[in-house]
């Protein structure tokens, strides 16, 4: 498993709907577009049976109409996989991926706060980065916010 | 009594004790705060002292610009400390919010929450500058 085609091809055979969808953009790093309801197994499967043990972070992005979520899962020999899902920006719901991996409560709370994706299956907490007295339904790091 | 008075500000110039917070800043100015209180800057030669408690505390030395978050905490540790007490600004971004100054989450320097006595600029604000400041500040109380 140290090698990008081979994890490329591991990939195409147990989920035969991610062929064509994933690309070797260069040494070491291997980018794949995932349709958001089929993701967590996927990267159950990729984290705990493809020796990924590294989630280096959950970037969140505005695309106009869509907002995406990119997952960087790491192995030990510095091959990058990085998992993109899409939603659209009026309905923008994912599902948690805490059972999994836990310490990624914090990127997931990073996101919510931000750009105002929510996240089915994350507990009640506290804001996090934005201050406790920051107004509901306001997201700054939409395109379209205004101070 | 007269005596008395003049005794208590002759002790005051001479040892001020400071408090020390950070308002959501970098870190590099509180890094170059903790460096002039080393013995290469030595501001300690001037009397001063870091103490842990604002309530123990003759002036409060601020780096960073107030975030929404901390302005409330600031307000208290500033009520906390006993009268005269002076506030000094470390850096570019107490001044006037520095390169944060129109961010979200972040209302701009400490002056538009605490009164300031000195403001030190720099990004991060040198040791020479801030020991520069100090003594200016305490040059101040004398007259």
């Amino acid at each position: 498993m140290n090698n990008e085609e081979t994890i490329q091809a591991e990939l195409v055979k147990n989920f035969p709907f991610l062929d064509g969808k994933i690309r070797l953009q260069r040494e070491r790093r291997i980018f794949a577009e995932v349709p958001a309801d089929k993701f967590l197994e996927i990267f159950t499967y990729a984290h705990t049976k493809m020796d990924f043990p590294i989630l280096c972070t959950i970037v969140g992005l505005d695309e106009g109409e869509l907002l995406s979520c990119l997952y960087f899962l790491a192995k030990e020999n510095g091959i990058i996989l990085s998992l993109k899902i899409s939603v659209p920006k009026e309905t923008p719901v994912i599902k948690t991926i805490t059972q999994v991996f836990p310490a990624a409560e914090m990127y997931e709370r990073e996101v919510v706060d931000l750009l105002g994706i929510k996240v089915e299956g994350l507990e009640e907490g506290r804001r996090y980065p934005l201050p406790d007295n920051w107004p509901a339904d306001q997201y700054p790091l939409r395109k379209d916010w205004q101070q | 009594m007269q005596l008395l008075q003049k005794a208590v500000q002759w002790a005051r110039i001479k040892s001020p004790w400071i408090i020390h917070f950070n308002t959501g800043a970098c870190n590099a100015c509180d890094i170059e705060i903790v460096a002039s209180l080393t013995p290469m800057y030595d501001l300690e030669r001037f009397g001063v002292l870091l103490k842990g408690t604002p309530r123990h505390a003759d002036v409060l030395v601020c780096s960073g610009p107030v975030t929404m978050q901390q302005k409330e905490r600031l307000i208290r540790i500033y009520e906390q400390m006993p009268e005269p007490k002076f506030v000094v600004a470390v850096g570019t971004c107490s001044c006037s919010g520095g390169v944060f100054h129109d961010c979200y989450g972040v209302l701009g320097g400490i002056d538009s929450v605490i009164p300031v006595s000195a403001y030190i600029p720099g990004c991060p604000a040198s040791p020479e500058a801030i020991i520069d400041a100090v003594v200016k500040l305490l040059n101040s109380l004398e007259g």
